[in-house]
């Protein structure tokens, strides 16, 4: 079996194993750079020759086993992580999301317009001159002529044969084309401008009509600049990712493009009041919310884990039922939790004998997020304070209790201080995983509820991340730009508070 | 040869290898149009334009389907140059989001075209002047009545509130009216209209009224008398849609508002579509009803994918075509959005009715105003939570209905340029 790790037949293995690898990384490559996603390509590029490198030559034997990972670190950490600090920098949002090049491109489209005369034609396809060519027909008036991009010459209507519909499908100097020929026609048909006077044109719609329009907005590359052709309005670069009207700049030319404002969303979270009122209540009430979640799920698991730490008969079914929350899948929990809070016909209300608005009213609906936070997090507390209890040796508990310390003494003075030294991390953990509790807030309340009445913007339970996703993935403007630098935000105090409250446990020091 | 070397020719073999599969695309003309639509539109266009497989000569149409109407916007917004459709059958509320990000192409119809339909359906995909597709089925609710409960069509909202309390308990009735399709925004706007709260207001020549909010006295005086005892809701009107066509269709709900998508569902129960407006306060001055369509989109990736002309040209003789529609229709059992569909023989009496209940009352629900929050709110948004306030959390109804009032007319005047 050697010859499979050593040998011509191992590098023969290899070669097969990471040709196939490379083939797959660099048609996605392919793909990327077809996206013009550059940066993507480049690094898909790299890991091939990086994979490659590693595993046939001995550059480094360490390498051959961190290498997938330190590229899966790359793409799936790292890069989000630099691509998020990067379009936080950027006006990003609807009407913000293609590049400049496109949204010129774009721009130029829509600075065409139907002519006042609103005239339209029906027309055929064909050449004249060996050029692409279109068979005007008016129909009304009987009167037909030719068009190619540069000129366009009359024909009489009797040089013209008609279908059934009274539209000319032959003309002197016009050869039609095949219906077939359309396909690989559309790109060079749909692109000319076919020649009607000097101020218009006649543009396709579609393969039988062409109506005659023509350009308001000329794009001037020189400088930079779009002129509207009918009032003489210069529109600039506003260097926000928008032309707008030189007199005017609220006028604006859509669509824009995503264009770098630096630190204007980190400002914009503390100067503008519609993003930073919502943020200082959706920030409080996530720290209350993380806080009061780990208390109480480590209070819950933690008491039961003590009731359960003696031998009690039934234990182990005990034990299995307590288990079973956090065996079953979450989504399901908080949607049956959703179900049984409901006002009207769920079994909270109908038990308790109330008509508690449960996701109307903000307290209530605090409550009942924590309650369910409550059920769904207190088994893990309950395995982990379990497995810490029976790690606490018997002799301490037994020493303390022969020099006469009741219960009570005994778990405040060494049971919990012992517990908290092990399950500290844990907490933490547990409070920064609360922080970015998305899951719960989404499907259970979506974060409100809000009294859009009085202009709310943020939801009573919204916490900091799915207020977030509100702003960059919310009905009406998207603004990716400003939940990137949130993200951001809420990434910085998580790490903040996780690295404190770790140097604060000395976990750090004990097991540094 | 030794081991090191026979590793660098391995390196080379790699990456020779790799490289060698990136066999460049041979050039060719496109000649598929794709488009995509949501779970229900997607099978049953699938199936039309296979019937009938001339559409545009020339070109093949896929069909992509998604698994949910969020699930084909979702992908919409994220489409790229690469995986985008040609054409997306979509609510008109993405017209001013997809226009903005330039994924939607504008697109000119000749007057025999736009002749096919009624030209307020045209402001529905309209955004800043320009049209970025055409109208394809229409999108209505309307109200329906229990016969088995009801004997006659009641005259006005009083009448409906009036049988509520006189058949409450007799007849176990959990509601008087409920919103059985469309959301207390869009569904509930009948009602809205028919207490006096009319947030679309058209001139004489047909044009928007704009900056001009409801009566929010008048309105929110109206919420009182029919809908409350003192400070609670009198139960005539639930202020969610929770349960309400369960309901209805359990007779415990005598007068339900139901979106056309789903009359199926009462005929299958043996109601017949007894439709009618929501009635007014008034005799004769029924509320009005959304009658808003759903849209056949261009996209700017047409002419990326060099299939603009066909794209158009499918618009044209497939979507906003007669025949295009009534074979569509036939299948998909919405109310025709072209003239000449709805008026073929074909046509359900599902889709009739509500077609007919459509422009009897019904106003277009323009797409320029849906996304905007000028002003700080946005009233389609902010309109349920109107109905929690009041019958819920028992706050006043004249000063509720004032903020909402307020919202609106921020809503038109910041949208106007939008249109």
């Amino acid at each position: 079996m050697t010859y499979l790790i050593r040998g011509k037949v191992a590098i023969f293995l290899k070669v097969i194993l990471l040709t196939l690898l490379g083939s797959v990384l660099l048609l996605l490559a392919q793909s990327a750079v077809a996206q013009r996603e550059y940066v993507i390509a480049a690094f898909l590029g790299f890991s091939v020759l990086a994979l490659a490198l590693t595993y046939l030559t001995k550059i480094s034997i360490p390498l051959k086993f961190f290498i997938p990972g330190i590229l899966l670190l790359a793409a799936f950490v790292i890069g989000p992580i630099l691509y998020t600090v990067t379009m936080s920098g950027f006006n990003y949002k609807t009407g913000n999301i293609i590049s400049k090049e496109e949204a010129i491109i774009q721009v130029k489209i829509r600075g065409v317009e139907a002519a006042p005369s609103g005239l339209t034609y029906d027309v055929k396809l064909g050449k004249s001159s060996g050029l692409p060519a279109i068979l005007v027909s008016d129909i009304t008036n009987l009167q037909y002529f030719i068009s190619t991009k540069d000129n366009r010459v009359s024909v009489a209507p009797g040089q013209v044969t008609l279908n059934e519909y009274g539209v000319a499908i032959t003309a002197p100097n016009f050869i039609a084309l095949n219906e077939s020929e359309f396909a690989s026609a559309d790109k060079i048909y749909s692109g000319t401008r076919f020649t009607f006077d000097d101020q218009s044109f006649v543009a396709l719609e579609g393969f039988e009509a062409g109506i005659v329009s023509q350009q308001i907005l000329e794009y001037l590359p020189t400088q930079d600049v779009f002129k509207n052709l009918i009032d003489g309005g210069i529109y600039r670069d506003n260097g926000r990712g928008n032309y707008a009207l030189e007199n005017d700049d609220t006028v604006i030319l859509e669509p824009g493009w995503r264009a770098p404002i630096w630190f204007e969303n980190y400002s914009k979270i503390v100067t503008d009041p519609r993003v930073r009122e919502p943020i200082i209540r959706v920030f409080i009430w996530t720290v209350v919310f993380a806080l009061a979640t780990v208390l109480t799920t480590f209070a819950l698991g933690l008491l039961l884990a003590l009731a359960l730490n003696k031998p009690i008969r039934g234990r182990r079914i005990y034990r299995s039922v307590l288990v079973l929350p956090y065996a079953m899948p979450s989504v399901m929990s908080i949607l049956i939790w959703g179900g049984m809070f409901n006002t009207e016909f769920g079994a909270i209300n109908t038990l308790l004998g109330t008509d508690i608005a449960w996701f109307s009213d903000p307290n209530f609906a605090r409550v009942a997020v924590i309650l369910v936070n409550l059920w769904l997090g207190f088994p893990y507390f309950y395995l982990i304070s379990s497995g810490a209890l029976q790690a606490i040796p018997s002799e301490l508990l037994e020493a303390a209790a022969i020099d006469g310390a009741n219960p009570r003494q005994i778990f405040r003075k060494i049971t919990l201080p012992l517990l908290l030294q092990v399950l500290s991390p844990l907490l933490i953990a547990s409070f920064a995983f609360n922080f970015n509790n998305f899951n719960l807030i989404y499907l259970l309340t979506g974060g409100g509820p809000r009294n859009e009445l009085d202009g709310e913007i943020a939801g009573a339970t919204d916490i900091l991340i799915s207020y977030t996703y509100k702003i960059a993935f919310g009905s009406g403007t998207q603004d990716l730009g400003l939940a990137s630098a949130i993200s951001l935000i809420i990434f910085l105090l998580i790490a903040s508070i996780s690295l404190y409250g770790l140097r604060k446990s000395k976990v750090l020091e004990t097991f540094g | 040869m030794n081991k090191k070397r026979l590793g660098l020719t391995g390196f080379a073999a790699v990456i020779a290898l790799a490289v060698s599969t990136l066999v460049a695309p041979a050039s060719s003309a496109a000649t598929e149009i794709v488009v995509w639509a949501d779970e229900s539109r997607g099978p049953n266009l699938t199936k039309v334009i296979a019937a009938k497989g001339d559409w545009v000569s020339g070109y093949t149409v896929k069909v992509v389907t998604f698994s949910s109407f969020d699930a084909l916007k979702d992908a919409f917004d994220k489409a790229t140059d690469a995986s985008g459709p040609d054409i997306v059958v979509g609510g008109n509320d993405w017209v001013p989001t997809g226009a903005k990000s330039g994924k939607l192409a504008p697109l000119a119809l000749t007057a025999a075209v736009k002749a096919r339909f009624n030209p307020t359906q045209f402001l529905d995909l309209t955004y800043k002047g320009k049209l970025y597709g055409v109208p394809v089925d229409i999108n209505n609710v309307a109200m329906i009545y229990n016969t088995k409960l009801v004997s006659a069509a009641p005259k006005t909202f009083g009448d409906m509130v009036s049988y509520y309390k006189a058949n409450k308990a007799s007849k176990n009735l959990k509601a008087g009216l409920c919103v059985a399709g469309g959301g207390m925004s869009w569904g509930a706007h009948s009602v809205f209209s028919a207490l006096g709260a009319d947030a679309y207001q058209f001139n004489s020549r047909g044009g928007v009224v704009y900056g001009r909010g409801f009566n929010a006295t008048t309105f929110g005086k109206n919420v009182r008398t029919y809908l409350m005892d003192g400070k609670k809701s009198n139960g005539f009107f639930p202020a969610t849609d929770t349960g309400c066509k369960d309901n209805f269709l359990a007779g415990t709900v005598p007068f339900a508002v139901i979106g056309n998508w789903e009359w199926k569902d009462y005929v299958a129960k043996g109601f017949t579509m007894n439709l009618m407006p929501v009635p007014g306060v008034t005799e004769g001055a029924p509320g009005k009803m959304f009658g808003s369509v759903s849209g056949a989109l261009l996209t700017t990736f047409a002419a990326k994918h060099g299939v603009e002309a066909g794209a158009k040209s499918l618009l044209t003789n497939f979507f906003a075509s007669t025949d295009g529609q009534v074979r569509y229709q036939a299948l998909e059992n919405r109310p025709p959005a072209e003239k000449g569909a709805q008026a073929d023989s074909t046509v359900s009496a599902g889709q009739r009715g509500f077609g007919s209940a459509a422009s009897l009352a019904g106003i277009p629900q323009i797409g320029a105003f849906l996304n905007s929050n000028k002003g700080g709110a946005n009233y389609w948004d902010s309109a349920p939570a109107y109905w929690t306030a009041v019958l819920v959390d028992g706050k006043d109804a004249v000063k509720e209905a004032s903020k909402l009032s307020a919202i609106w007319r921020a809503n038109t005047d910041g949208g106007k340029g939008d249109l």
